[in-house]
């Protein structure tokens, strides 16, 4: 085997197989998981530092396959492809993965289980990058359910928390919704292309249209729920109990990202003009609008970053929706790894305020917090910048250039959206920010809060830079991506004067958010007194949680359960006893004929006997028998 | 060569020792008893390996060793050495323990009818008077209605084997005769035919609306019998249909029609979600883990109807259809056993197993509430334990016949993930019952629960395992039946 195969299954296989050994070493001295945890990731992103620069950038691909099952007829392929795509992404995790494990060092330092924590911790990067690295669906959908397995057991970290307990429970069930649609979808693509499309490499085996609408549409159902895109977004913002570098690993580097690499894994099913790529759109389209309007209303921090993630997540999904060919993966890619950035930054600036102000996440008992945590809440508000797409950085290279993008593209219904969507990010991101950082202190965790130490401000600051210099990257990285994928069907075309529509909506959406949230004021009160129905319906999430929970879980599972479970004991139950009691009562019956007194038997033998003649008679008359 | 007959004369003797030595040696010989099939199997090279004594009047004395068998037997061998470990019963037990493995060992093997009925029939005896004799509160009525309930399933079953035998005009019972005559009586027998063997079966996997006997004898057999009832008798069925009956039904008239296929998928995707909704709502744990175990037969139910129906027109579906019902045999057998022996460590340590009186347990038993947490995990199928590999190649499979339909199996297959999370929240997770005061478990309970673990962590990563078995008698075997 090449070394290069060998690194490739490194990158993921090292933290894969050291995980218990984190774990176990911390049976003999806690912090010795934390520095294992952490140097195992430091690894697996020096290993694919040097794939990157010693192979990726020259063109080579590096691919290696291998029978899951050996000496069997059926193939089932697995081993690892590592592209232009995987690389940028496996880059990325690695990279962010470390950052958050680094943070997490010093915010988790204090925990009895935090050997346990950073052994699921590297389990979780390590999934991830395996995820992004494997060759074949059936492999990807091998790591997809580990990260899904991390997610459940990070998030029930505090497993004695109820709500992380319930959170848990919900983030798993909800996602294996969608993970079922993923394996209906490689079902699928097996049968259409008997067996070639398992690899990734395969997927254009499947030729015909309706074929491909019909894996396309399968893999992006099991997309949604692992990306908490609408209408399986109802598990992200609960997810927010576990610890809050969980949170930031799940939004940044693993996880929600997944369903976003899928689609783009597979784009070669969603070719322009099909209804695949419109469904992807217009979903992202709605969970931007939805997810930006609930994220206006919500008080708790991280929440509120939950929802920006959905909505951050919604203009990925738009991109690639687009169709556009490898310009459409190049979009959301970039993206991607912009929101990596400065969701990243932004979890770990607000589990250093929670860590500093006693965990209270109500964005209304903070305030005035710049003067006490300055790097942490400048932090912060590069982080803000950069998600609002202010103009310089990240998000603004990143999102901006999808919504032209759907402009030039032609579709004028999801630009407006899309623009709409950006102004509502604004809007929700300053209200955060002005919310957390200006006015007094609104309560006595707040007025005493301090900076954090120098191991959570390094990340802090790395990501901070990383999400205002990455805008520099913009061109390069879509013609990277671009290497190696179908040409895209459309270029990005030079500025126009409609580009600017969206910085202005952007600008337009901080100043309303300086306007209302920045300073003593009445107005967020006024307008959502003055639309009183509006408000509600956001307020209560579009009342989709409460649909789940009641109607759904318990109303339709749980009734049912109940229904089944008295047909289970009344019904079958019922009928087996009777039919028992037939055969014991008849028993009983003919029990009594057996006496044991011998005259009673002499007396039925003789009747009987009168009885047999009397047939005999009878059937003599009547000339059955002669 | 190792010997069957060598085989079942060694392990007769074993039994007789076992009854005829007092104390704790029944347990050890018990140990020994399952070591040497395990040798057995693996001497073979779990080859497909036809053993032939000759007849016995109308007896055929032929035994094979299949790759399903070879696969039944180290699973026999598994529980055989299992039971004893975890385990301190009475000697009794365990001679009636050895008594049903024998008798196992004979069904999974024997190559003749009426040696096929012989053993099917012993196999009631030691699971009877373990239940009626260990077993909880209405143990007299769990032992009666899984006798009669599985009984009335062999006497249809016994009646099958008449009507071949008498339709075809045979000379003896052996199998391989009787088969590939059954195409050539007339459609009424072999209907017959037909039905019986699948009643019998169905009943013995067991299938919705056929279960009933189940939760009965799994809650109120003690917990060694319902680890050995769950983990194997239910493979009988199992083994019936997909080495007995899907052979019959492939030589028959009806090969290539599709309604009893059809017939045996709705059965099962019904047993799959009608199970989990019914695990969803019970508050005593080995109840509900007695559905989960219906719920992982139902996946084989499933699977050979998809493989009938198919009848050789897809290889590929067809293979994951057979294989993963063949693995999930294994993979199922181990873990259910592991989770009803954590449900005994469980309920020793708790006092209750009746999960409103559990909470938090992840606080006071760490070690424990792992297990169950993997246990759990392996059963809903994640990756890396050995379920997901059956699971997955039969969903896979069933793909190529259900189509759009699949989406019934995969409500069922979240149904299942929702009631075990479900039971976790309650149990593990959350915070600590303080009424359950100081706990612990106990040091060696959890010391064995590791070893079921570590197989099912090994066929997890590395199913070629058992995949390499399968692969030398494949085309021997789907040879066998076409």
């Amino acid at each position: 085997m090449d070394l290069s195969i060998v690194l490739t299954f490194l990158i993921f296989g090292l933290p894969l197989i050291g995980f218990p050994f984190v774990i176990g070493i911390g049976f003999l001295k806690k912090n010795y998981s934390m520095y294992l945890g952490t140097s195992l990731i430091l690894i697996s992103f020096l290993i694919t530092l040097y794939i990157f620069f010693s192979y990726t950038v020259n063109g080579i691909v590096i691919q290696y396959n291998f029978n899951w099952l050996p000496s069997l007829p059926a193939i089932i392929p697995m081993g690892v492809y590592a592209d232009n795509l995987s690389m940028i992404m496996s880059l990325m995790v690695s990279f962010v993965g470390f950052l958050i494990i680094l943070f997490s060092v010093g915010y988790m330092k204090e925990d009895p289980n935090r050997h346990i924590f950073f052994g699921e911790m590297v389990l979780f990067t390590s999934s991830m990058l395996g995820l992004v690295l494997s060759s074949s669906l059936f492999m990807l959908f091998i790591f997809w359910e580990l990260v899904g397995l991390c997610s459940y057991l990070l998030i029930g970290f505090w497993y004695y928390k109820p709500n992380a307990a319930s959170a848990a429970k919900k983030a798993f069930i909800v996602t294996r919704v969608g993970d079922v649609f993923f394996i209906a979808g490689i079902g699928a693509a097996i049968l259409y292309s008997n067996g070639a499309a398992l690899s990734i490499s395969g997927l254009t085996s499947i030729h015909l249209a309706w074929q491909q609408t019909i894996v396309a549409l399968l893999l992006f159902g099991g997309a949604i729920g692992k990306s908490a895109q609408f209408p399986l977004h109802v598990w992200i913002p609960d997810a927010m109990e576990g610890p809050t570098t969980v949170s930031a690993l799940i939004h940044a580097a693993t996880m929600v990202t997944a369903g976003v690499y899928l689609i783009a894994r597979t784009f070669v099913l969603f070719p322009y003009g099909s209804i695949q790529v419109e469904v992807i759109l217009y979903i992202g389209v709605l969970t931007i609008i939805m997810s930006g309007l609930i994220g206006l209303v919500v008080n708790d921090i991280k929440r509120i970053l939950a929802y920006s993630t959905i909505s951050q997540i919604g203009y990925m999904f738009a991109a690639l929706g687009l169709g556009l060919g490898a310009t459409s993966i190049g979009l959301a890619m970039y993206q991607l790894e912009a929101h990596a950035f400065f969701k990243a930054l932004l979890f770990l600036t607000a589990g250093s305020i929670l860590h500093a102000i006693l965990n209270v996440r109500d964005v209304n008992k903070m305030g005035g917090l710049w003067k006490k945590m300055p790097i942490t809440i400048s932090g912060m508000f590069i982080g803000v910048l950069a998600l609002s797409g202010f103009p310089g950085f990240a998000g603004f290279f990143s999102k901006d250039s999808i919504i032209t993008a759907s402009h030039n593209a032609g579709f004028l219904l999801a630009w407006i959206l899309l623009a709409i969507g950006g102004f509502l990010t604004a809007l929700y991101s300053f209200r955060l920010f002005f919310k957390v950082a200006l006015g007094k202190p609104r309560s006595y965790a707040a007025e005493h809060a301090h900076e954090s130490k120098w191991i959570m401000l390094i990340p802090v600051v790395i990501l901070a830079a990383f999400s205002v210099i990455f805008g520099i990257f913009q061109r390069g990285f879509y013609s990277f991506v671009e290497t190696g994928s179908a040409p895209g069907v459309f270029g990005i075309s030079p500025l126009n004067s409609m580009d600017l529509v969206p910085v202005v909506l952007m600008l337009i959406g901080m100043g309303i958010a300086y306007y209302a949230w920045g300073r003593p004021s009445s107005i967020p009160q006024k307008v959502a007194n003055g639309a009183r129905d509006l408000y509600l319906l956001v307020k209560n999430k579009f009342y989709i949680d409460v649909f789940y929970t009641n109607v759904i879980a318990e109303r339709g599972v749980l009734g049912m359960s109940a229904v089944t479970d008295g047909f289970e004991r009344k019904a079958i139950g019922g009928l087996v006893n009777a039919s028992g009691r037939l055969f014991q009562n008849s028993g009983k019956v003919l029990r009594k004929i057996q006496t044991g007194l011998a005259r009673q038997y002499a007396l039925i033998i003789l009747i009987g006997l009168v009885l047999a003649l009397l047939l005999l008679r009878i059937f003599m008359l009547v000339g059955v028998i002669h | 060569m190792f010997q069957l007959s060598y085989l079942l004369l060694i392990l007769a003797l074993i039994i007789i020792a076992s009854a005829a030595v007092r104390g704790k040696a029944a347990r050890y010989l018990t140990i020994l008893f399952s070591a040497i099939v395990f040798i057995f199997v693996v001497t073979n090279n779990m080859t497909m390996t036809n053993f032939y004594y000759g007849t016995l009047s109308i007896l055929t004395l032929s035994f094979q060793l299949n790759f399903v068998s070879s696969i039944l037997l180290i699973l026999i061998s598994f529980i055989g050495i299992f039971i004893p470990l975890r385990y301190s019963s009475s000697p009794g037990f365990f001679v009636l323990l050895q008594f049903l493995l024998f008798s196992l060992v004979g069904i999974f093997t024997t190559r003749d009818f009426i040696l096929f009925y012989i053993f099917w029939e012993m196999v009631l005896i030691p699971s009877f008077f373990v239940i009626g004799i260990w077993g909880g509160k209405s143990k007299n009525y769990a032992a009666m209605k899984f006798f009669i309930y599985t009984h009335v399933g062999s006497v249809f079953m016994l009646l099958g084997i008449f009507t071949m035998y008498f339709t075809e005009g045979a000379s003896n019972f052996s199998m391989a005769t009787l088969i590939s005559g059954i195409g050539s009586v007339p459609m009424a027998y072999q209907s017959f035919v037909i039905f019986g063997f699948l009643f019998a079966f169905l009943i013995k996997l067991p299938t919705i609306p056929l279960h009933s006997w189940l939760p009965d004898a799994y809650v109120e057999a003690p917990s060694e019998g319902t680890v050995f009832i769950s983990s194997l008798l239910s493979k009988m069925g199992a083994f019936g249909l997909l080495v007995i009956f899907s052979p019959i039904y492939m030589a028959s008239s009806f090969a290539g029609s599709t309604a009893v296929p059809i017939a045996l998928i709705v059965l099962g995707i019904f047993s799959l979600s009608y199970s989990a909704l019914v695990a969803l709502y019970q508050k005593d744990m080995k109840r509900m883990m007695s559905y989960t175990s219906i719920g992982h037969m139902s996946f084989i139910t499933i699977a050979v109807g998809g493989f009938l129906y198919l009848n050789g027109a897809n290889p590929l579906a067809s293979q994951l259809l057979y294989y993963g019902a063949v693995f999930q045999l294994i993979s199922h057998g181990i873990i259910i056993a592991m989770i009803f022996a954590l449900v005994d460590t469980l309920e020793k340590a708790a006092g209750t197993r009746q999960i409103p009186s559990l909470g938090g347990l992840a606080r006071k038993l760490p070690v424990l509430s792992f297990l169950i947490l993997a246990a759990f995990l392996a059963s809903v199928a994640i990756p890396g334990f050995s379920g997901f590999v059956g699971e997955i190649s039969i969903l896979l499979g069933s793909y190529a016949v259900l189509k759009y339909y699949l989406i019934f199996v995969l409500v069922g297959v979240v149904l299942t993930a929702s009631y075990h999370v479900f039971a976790l929240q309650r149990t593990i997770f959350g915070p600590y019952n303080e009424f359950l005061g100081n706990i612990t478990a106990r040091k060696q309970d959890l010391l064995v629960a590791l070893f079921p673990l570590a197989i099912i962590f090994i066929l997890g990563i590395y199913p070629a395992l058992v995949f390499h078995i399968f692969n030398i008698h494949v085309i021997q075997f789907l040879g066998g039946i076409h």
